[in-house]
């Protein structure tokens, strides 16, 4: 008896776990305590649970907020549209909060709460930086400060919230009932990073937000802090400017100078 | 058994284990009863940060053996040269005393379906796995092992047994084996052969390491979970395997509902004593 080719007996297979139209039933060997469907419904099955359950463990918070019942019925239908590609299971789930964004567009906390449970986690295992240290800034001359830019550490990733979604954090965190989500009252942006081993978040209003976007464009400090001044009076500005610096000193953020 | 001549492995570390996140801070504190250790490649895999960090430290220690669970030796995408440049880098990193992955495949198409999935024992596949050990053999610069999995389905397009898959793709790529002693009692209930006849025919000179593990009893199949201690007639094939192979490398993996590292130790001690009863019943036969 001829037998199809592996290519074909791998891509019916395949076709088999993801639902896709196959005949691969006809390749399985009967015999044994079980039936040849039997035997396809344990890969179909497995694939799916693997699946959800590595979901589940990248986004954690998402999953609390959810409950079991929701976040699986959610990931499953996010497991159907989404097979994986990348040969490292860590990765699946990029796209998972974009995903429940389509998913859940009137509770768009939700997609937020997920967009932080996986920043958090690329964090986690992202580059390792040696952040600059704040002595390093006190020996420049004031001449140099004239140009000084900044570097920031590669885990840096910052994104606007519209929603309460660090108070619902925190409450998850708690194992406490989080608080009903509701859209902030004026802008805001959550910076994540990495602090040795530890991924770390806070947030942050529109001043910090501009200063940093505009360093990380390749601004110098002193072009910020004129264009802080723009913003605000000069005293406010060199207040934001100077607790700004000091903050991200703090928080390991900066890398090094340019 | 033999203690013979012509070993292709290399003498045994001891007893190991799986090194799991949930582990790192015993093997931080003190040196524990453990002879080595065995890392997921894929978790490692990653650009930096804290896996790496205890990687790092622990294995000052410990000799560590790395498996891998994503080369897909076996599917007709052939390999993917990313995944084995990665591979590649941590292995010159962590300088493991050996390196593993499954004979299975994973997905094809670019798609992966992270199960390690059986294959027909056909000559086709056995001529592309052949070709695919030899590749990444080259790459690497030393031999790998592969390890047999377990499996709920067999192909009509299969053409031989599994062992003499598993032999036939060792001897021909000239590559090592870990056996896994539950996946083979896991197959030989799902499929309804002998595991000593498995063990019986698998070339005693290339099984470089041993995997044992627990699984879920379903009855009329047994599917391999690794969420539970190794069960008892998994020992029993463990004692047979022993006084079959001599003393190999030998480690519990347990991935779910993972236990106090003390209770794995404890598990680790009876393998230590099956595998010396084995040696010494050897011993005095000779």
């Amino acid at each position: 008896m001829k037998h199809p080719q592996l290519s074909e007996l791998q891509t019916g297979f395949h076709n088999h776990l993801l639902d896709l139209p196959n005949s691969f039933v006809q390749e399985v060997a009967d015999g044994g305590g079980i039936t040849v469907n039997h035997r396809l419904n344990i890969y179909h099955n497995a694939y799916r649970v693997r699946l959800v359950e590595t979901l589940q463990d990248a986004f954690e918070k998402t999953w609390a907020y959810l409950g079991d019942e929701l976040f699986e019925s959610a990931a499953r239908e996010f497991v159907e549209e989404t097979p994986p590609h990348n040969r490292n299971l860590r990765w699946y789930g990029a796209d998972f909060s974009e995903w429940l964004a389509k998913r859940f567009p009137e509770d768009l906390d939700i997609s937020e709460l997920a967009m932080v449970d996986w920043q958090l986690r690329r964090a986690f295992d992202g580059p390792n930086a040696t952040p600059l240290r704040a002595e390093a800034l006190a020996k420049l001359e004031p001449a140099q400060w004239e140009t000084l830019g900044f570097r920031f550490v590669p885990t840096l990733f910052i994104a606007p919230l519209q929603y309460n979604t660090i108070s619902i954090w925190h409450a998850l965190d708690q194992e406490q009932t989080p608080p009903v989500a509701e859209r902030l009252p004026e802008p805001a942006w959550i910076l994540i990073w990495r602090k040795e081993w530890q991924p770390h978040f806070r947030t942050i209003k529109s001043a910090e937000q501009a200063a940093l976007s505009l360093l990380m464009e390749g601004k110098s400090f002193a072009e910020v802090c004129s264009d802080l001044s723009e913003q605000f009076s000069e005293q406010e500005a060199a207040a934001i400017a100077a607790n700004s610096l000091y903050a991200w000193l703090q928080d390991e953020l900066i890398l090094g100078t340019i | 058994m033999t203690t013979s001549t012509n070993l292709l492995r290399t003498k045994s570390p001891g007893f190991g284990l799986g090194l799991r996140p949930v582990h790192y801070p015993d093997f931080l504190r003190e040196k524990q009863a453990v002879d080595w250790l065995e890392i997921i490649s894929e978790n490692y895999m990653v650009p930096g940060g804290r896996p790496i960090a205890m990687l790092d430290a622990i294995r000052k220690d410990y000799p560590i053996a790395m498996h891998g669970v994503s080369m897909s030796i076996g599917s007709t995408d052939g390999l993917d040269t990313d995944y084995l440049a990665a591979l590649r880098k941590l292995v010159n990193y962590v300088e493991p005393m050996w390196v593993s992955d499954h004979l299975c495949w994973t997905g094809v198409h670019g798609r992966n379906s992270h199960d390690l999935l059986p294959l027909p024992y056909s000559e086709e596949a056995l001529r592309l796995v052949v070709a695919h050990v030899k590749q990444v053999q080259d790459l690497l610069g030393r031999r790998i092992l592969l390890e047999n999995v377990s499996s709920y389905l067999n192909y009509r397009a299969s053409e031989m047994s599994e062992w003499e898959f598993l032999r036939e793709v060792s001897e021909q790529a000239d590559c090592l084996l870990l056996l896994d002693v539950n996946n083979i009692y896991v197959s030989s209930i799902n499929h309804r052969f002998s595991a000593i006849d498995f063990l019986n025919h698998l070339p005693v000179e290339r099984v470089q390491q041993i995997h044992l593990a627990g699984h879920s009893d379903h009855g009329d199949y047994i599917v391999d979970t690794h969420d539970h201690p190794v069960a008892d007639p998994v020992w029993e094939l463990y004692r047979y395997t022993c006084s079959r192979f001599g003393e190999i490398a030998t480690m519990i993996e347990r991935d779910d509902h993972i236990p106090a590292l003390e209770e794995l130790i404890a598990e680790l001690d009876r393998a230590r004593s099956i595998s010396a009863e084995s040696f010494e019943k050897v011993e005095r036969a000779a």
